[in-house]
């Protein structure tokens, strides 16, 4: 039953960062300077994230659910520990979803008015991103404290520091590297196809850096990320594999291969985000009394069932309709104009 | 949380009903290729997407509120109550996913698959919203598990989402929300009507949101009258101070308004009809209801908060009943008054004010229990100092995110009324 959860938990993460994690990304590519492709590049945003935005979004209710009723334990100590960034988080995921329909739908839309909902549509990216980075680090860092004597070592110590900053910029250089190369692929504009194919690049080589960050970072932790990656070899693999595969991108972005350059990057991302949980498992956090691990905080049996039968259940219906969203607006050749 | 729920159960009310009104449109346009209603469903999509949206962020905000806010209440109930919340969860995310198919599939789509799709996001919205009552019923009345030395054992999750207040509470609920939003929609569109904007357009939408509605008011006192009775046999201490009852008696009377007075023990003012409470909380005028004298006055809720909101409900309920009898009556004979159409116009807050105060209702009507006669609130809060600026945060949040849906909603109105066909 446990492995069943660990898997759906699994699953949803990996679905979270691979698919969720571009709509992060595509806020923040709005930030940056597009002069006279402003109003397009916004089009093809709003085109491509539209119709599933708020199903990729899903994937992180079904975690916070999974743990709420399958691992209550883990689940109040995160939210009681990481209390500060779970607020900043939250705060990112509502302006952001609501400025991003409000962008949308407003039954007016001046020049002005876009541009404010652009702007603060790529801040609260940015922002949210970050700090779901800092979520990730924090979580087995060995600081968080269920008798912590303070409150600054109670809700701040768990995640402050170089090492959370160094993922949250990391996840969202990640973030924005996805977003540039699924967008290569929605547009059939050649101008705005180099354009992204450049972001993609230019991200590709940021993610290189702000990875070294993360392992420079991690020097100063209890335990540093070279010495967890010694001890866990798959790891290693998973990384080098990760690695390798930037030449394979880099030819296939060239010519313009959208699927394959999209599988192969979404592939990447997938492989860190293994190695990373591989040097954890099965340990969902790690706290000063030491790590708590689903095994040893899961609900009682009854529960369990339960949690899996409605996950199983849920399954049948939300992968073939999920596939079905994907192939009327993902896999289906050019995009048509929207009439929404 | 109280204020997120407050702001949150208002748009689920809406999320949940309005892609009915706007796959009945759907519907319609399908079957008679009027144009009109082609027209009348993309703007009611429009306020569906603007409302979904929200609602999936504010919602996303709850869930992890139960966890920020209430640890030591999660620890205990997320394994037995945690039930509702899987299959809602599984429903939200096949809502989340016929909506996107929904809002962009026009032309891409079969016209009947994409009809579908509409209608999917009613259903698994609607669907959610019991399963999420279901949660609620279960803080009124625990069920599921023992409770030994302070931790709950025999944990049956089945149970507890079957608890014995989950039919009566979704069904109350499910027909507050058609009947509010059916009220708020056709009241807005009854507006525009009088003001002799796009009247073909707007008489049609307000028939089809009177329809649910009126349909939903007309049904409501007797879910009403349900819900009383298993209230006044699970929970009577919230009975008795719905009805402000201080005394157990026999021929309890019912009072219409007044304000109760928890120190001298009275009721000031109100209108009392004699044994009427006996006869609705047990269908027998001499049966005995047990008054507040029976609890220690530590386990009151605030009685007079929850029977003035009781009153209110009831009050706001009872009009909008009669205008759903007179909609129909209208509706026979082809032709509606102005006067009545100004009043709808008059009741479009009227049900949003109701589902508020029947939420108040049962919330502050449970107190001081957050699961009753199991935990008490205080024991349950988050440790967390600081949690007046959480409450500010949260208050600023919320407040800018109503305000701006609303501006939003307004402006799609606007422009509704200005320019009918090309929406």
């Amino acid at each position: 039953m446990i492995e069943i959860l660990i898997c759906f938990i699994g699953v949803s993460l990996l679905l979270y960062v691979v698919l969720g994690g571009s709509d992060y990304g595509a806020g923040i590519l709005e930030l940056l300077p597009a002069g006279a492709h402003r109003q397009r590049q916004t089009e093809i945003i709003n085109r491509a994230m539209g119709p599933v935005w708020e199903a990729n979004h899903m994937w992180l209710i079904l975690i916070v659910v999974i743990l709420f009723m399958g691992f209550p334990p883990i689940f109040t100590t995160l939210m009681v520990a990481l209390h500060v960034p779970m607020l900043a988080l939250l705060v990112g995921v509502v302006v952001r979803g609501a400025v991003f329909t409000f962008r949308h739908y407003d039954a007016i839309q001046t020049p002005r008015s876009q541009r404010v909902y652009t702007w603060l549509f790529g801040l609260s990216s940015l922002w949210t991103a970050f700090w779901l980075g800092v979520i990730a680090a924090s979580l087995n860092r060995g600081v968080i404290d269920p008798a912590a004597p303070t409150v600054w070592a109670a809700y701040f110590a768990p995640w402050w520091g170089a090492y959370p900053l160094a993922v949250g910029m990391f996840i969202t250089c990640i973030f924005v590297f996805l977003a540039a190369v699924y967008l290569v692929g929605e547009t059939s504009d050649p101008n705005l196809q180099a354009r992204f194919q450049r972001h993609a690049q230019v991200f590709n080589g940021a993610v290189i850096v702000s990875g070294g960050g993360v392992f420079l970072a991690s020097l100063g932790e209890q335990e540093s990320l070279p010495a967890a990656f010694l001890a866990q070899p798959l790891t290693i693999v998973a990384m080098a594999l990760a690695t390798l595969l930037f030449v394979a991108l880099w030819f296939s972005l060239k010519h313009r291969q959208t699927m394959l350059t999209r599988a192969i990057a979404a592939g990447q991302v997938a492989l860190i985000l293994i190695g990373w949980c591989l040097l954890y498992a099965p340990n969902a956090l790690v706290t000063r009394a030491g790590p708590m691990s689903f095994y040893a905080q899961a609900a009682p049996a009854a529960t369990l069932r339960q949690l899996v039968l409605a996950l199983l259940v849920g399954s049948v219906f939300i992968f073939p309709s999920l596939y079905y969203l994907f192939r009327v607006f993902k896999l289906g050749g050019r995009p048509a104009p929207s009439s929404a | 949380m109280a204020f997120s729920l407050g702001f949150h159960i208002i748009f689920a009310a809406i999320g949940m009903t309005m892609p009915f009104f706007m796959s009945a449109a759907h519907y319609r346009y399908l079957k008679t290729k009027d144009s009109v209603y082609l027209a009348l469903t993309k703007m009611w999509m429009k306020g569906v997407a603007i409302l979904f949206a929200v609602g999936a962020v504010s919602g996303t905000v709850l869930s992890f509120e139960l966890g920020l806010l209430w640890p030591g209440f999660m620890r205990d109930a997320g394994a037995i109550i945690g039930m509702p919340f899987s299959w809602e969860g599984t429903a939200f995310f096949l809502e989340a996913i016929a909506i996107g198919l929904f809002l962009y599939g026009w032309n891409r789509m079969r016209p009947w698959a994409h009809w579908a799709t509409g209608l999917a996001v009613g259903v698994s919205g609607f669907v959610s919203g019991i399963f999420v009552v279901a949660a609620n019923g279960w803080m009124n009345t625990p069920a599921g598990f023992d409770w030994v030395d302070g931790v709950a054992r025999n944990v049956d999750p089945v149970a507890a989402m079957f608890n014995r207040s989950w039919l009566h509470q979704s069904v109350h609920m499910q027909l507050a929300a058609l009947q509010a939003v059916g009220f708020a929609v056709g009241g807005i569109h009854a507006g525009l009507y009088l003001r002799g904007r796009a009247p073909d357009l707007n008489l049609k939408a307000l028939k089809i949101a009177m329809a649910f509605g009126a349909a939903a008011s007309l049904a409501q006192p007797l879910a009403g009258h349900f819900a009383g009775q298993r209230v006044a046999e699970l929970q009577p201490a919230k009975l008795a101070a719905i009805e402000g009852l201080f005394e157990t008696r026999a021929q309890a009377p019912l009072t219409l308004g007044g304000l109760p007075d928890v120190k001298t023990r009275t009721m000031h003012g109100g209108l009392e009809i004699p044994g009427l409470l006996s006869v609705l909380a047990h269908n027998d005028p001499n049966a005995v209801v047990i008054g507040l004298d029976r609890f220690p006055e530590s386990d009151w809720p605030p009685v007079a908060i929850v029977h003035v909101a009781f009153q209110v409900m009831v009050g706001l309920g009872s009009g909008l009943a009669l205008l759903g009898g007179l909609y129909f009556w209208y509706l026979g004979r082809g032709t509606f008054p102005r006067w009545f159409l100004r009043a709808l116009v008059v009741c479009v807050p009227a049900g949003m004010i109701a589902i508020e105060a029947g939420w108040v209702v049962t919330e502050v009507g449970r107190q001081p229990w957050i699961i009753y006669g199991v935990l008490r609130t205080k024991e349950a809060v988050t440790p967390v100092p600081g949690m007046v600026y959480h409450f500010y945060l949260f208050l600023v949040l919320y407040g800018g995110l109503a305000l701006a849906t609303a501006w939003l909603l307004w402006r799609q109105i606007a422009a509704a009324g200005k320019n009918p066909e090309t929406p």
